[in-house]
């Protein structure tokens, strides 16, 4: 208990740790544990009203059947998107982040925790609605799902360049709706593919399920 | 941008630290924060104290060192110091870093996009192994 430090009260303890660091070596820990589990994990980033619920749905009626799917839904506040998907008959883990604008390594970990991660062998992840936050906290899945819609205007994919560049695969969502809100949709593929050259681009209307099989294929499901 | 996020991860970090080494008291707190990361060094610094509050490490004098963004251009192989524009709009879209020479966007991040927590000063206990 002597204070050794004579002049200078106390004593250094060098810590050196990059908090950035550790969102991503949490996300890397969450996907050793799906690997390990034989899971496949796929983020769903898209902004609030882009369809993330609605596609999800499609994907889970098209694939649970041939995949042991669960499903976490990440939200503010509410659990709408949760019920919404536990109406196709899959398990759904809802994730209340109380004021978070994204999910991140730590809360995607809890939530594994509670999941028989043996039992399955598909699980979607349905980002909280934003396409800014979750750019800087990767959840460590193997797959990024990027939804952009043409409901949210044109420029979604040249305002949003970090998100395209971390997906692996974009969906443009709402096409029936393309004409209406006055959106090329080819120029906003071009968007996408002009800040991320190898990205997959599919078009899609979730809600019709036109080109859903798209999605599937460009996910190798 | 997530002030209070970070001002968590640094508090929780901090208290570990001193209760790892049965500290009785965190006298000071030195953090390293890169321009990349878009944290408000007052706004973190404020947010910290409330955090602290009740704590091993309340009342902890809080030094933040600034660092600036180091990027290499992968396209003509340029490395220097970026400026990060103190500008509102980047709340709302990340900050794409432009090499200075040629323009492009293809950049590797050398430095600046790190949070870290340095050391902290501490009185009581250790020293008895």
């Amino acid at each position: 208990m002597a204070d050794t430090n004579a002049p200078d009260r106390g004593r250094d303890i060098v810590i050196d740790v990059d908090l950035s660091k550790r969102t991503s070596e949490l996300a890397d820990k969450n996907l050793a544990l799906l690997k390990a589990h034989g899971v496949r994990g796929i983020d769903v980033l898209g902004s609030v009203g882009s369809g993330k619920t609605t596609l999800i749905k499609q994907l889970v009626r098209r694939l649970k059947d041939r995949y042991a799917i669960a499903v976490i839904a990440g939200d503010i506040t509410t659990r709408i998107d949760a019920d919404r998907i536990e109406a196709e008959g899959v398990p759904v883990l809802q994730i209340q982040t109380g004021g978070a604008c994204h999910l991140d390594g730590e809360i995607v970990r809890r939530a594994l925790g509670r999941l028989d991660l043996d039992a399955i062998d598909l699980l979607i992840i349905e980002n909280v609605g934003n396409l800014i936050c979750p750019a800087a906290f990767p959840i460590g899945t193997q797959t990024r799902l990027l939804l952009l819609s043409v409901t949210e205007g044109p420029y979604m994919a040249v305002k949003h360049p970090v998100m395209v560049r971390q997906a692996d695969v974009a969906v443009i969502n709402k096409v029936d709706l393309a004409d209406a809100m006055e959106v090329d949709v080819t120029q906003l593929a071009d968007d996408v593919r002009s800040v991320h050259p190898q990205i997959k681009v599919v078009s899609i209307a979730a809600r019709s399920g036109e080109g859903i099989d798209g999605v599937i294929a460009a996910l190798e499901l | 941008m997530h002030d209070v996020t970070a001002a968590q991860r640094i508090a929780t970090t901090v208290l570990q630290a001193a209760r790892e080494q049965g500290a009785e008291r965190v006298e000071r707190i030195d953090l390293a924060l890169g321009a990349m990361t878009m944290l408000d060094p007052e706004s973190l610094a404020f947010w910290l104290e409330q955090i602290l509050r009740g704590t091993v490490a309340e009342g902890a004098e809080v030094e933040v060192e600034q660092l600036p963004l180091r990027v290499r251009c992968k396209d003509c192989a340029w490395e220097g110091e970026v400026e990060v524009p103190d500008d509102p709009i980047y709340h709302l879209m990340p900050f794409a870093p432009k090499c200075a020479v040629c323009g492009s966007d293809e950049i590797e991040v050398l430095g600046g996009d790190a949070c870290v927590v340095r050391r902290i000063r501490v009185t009581g206990a250790a020293e008895d192994d």
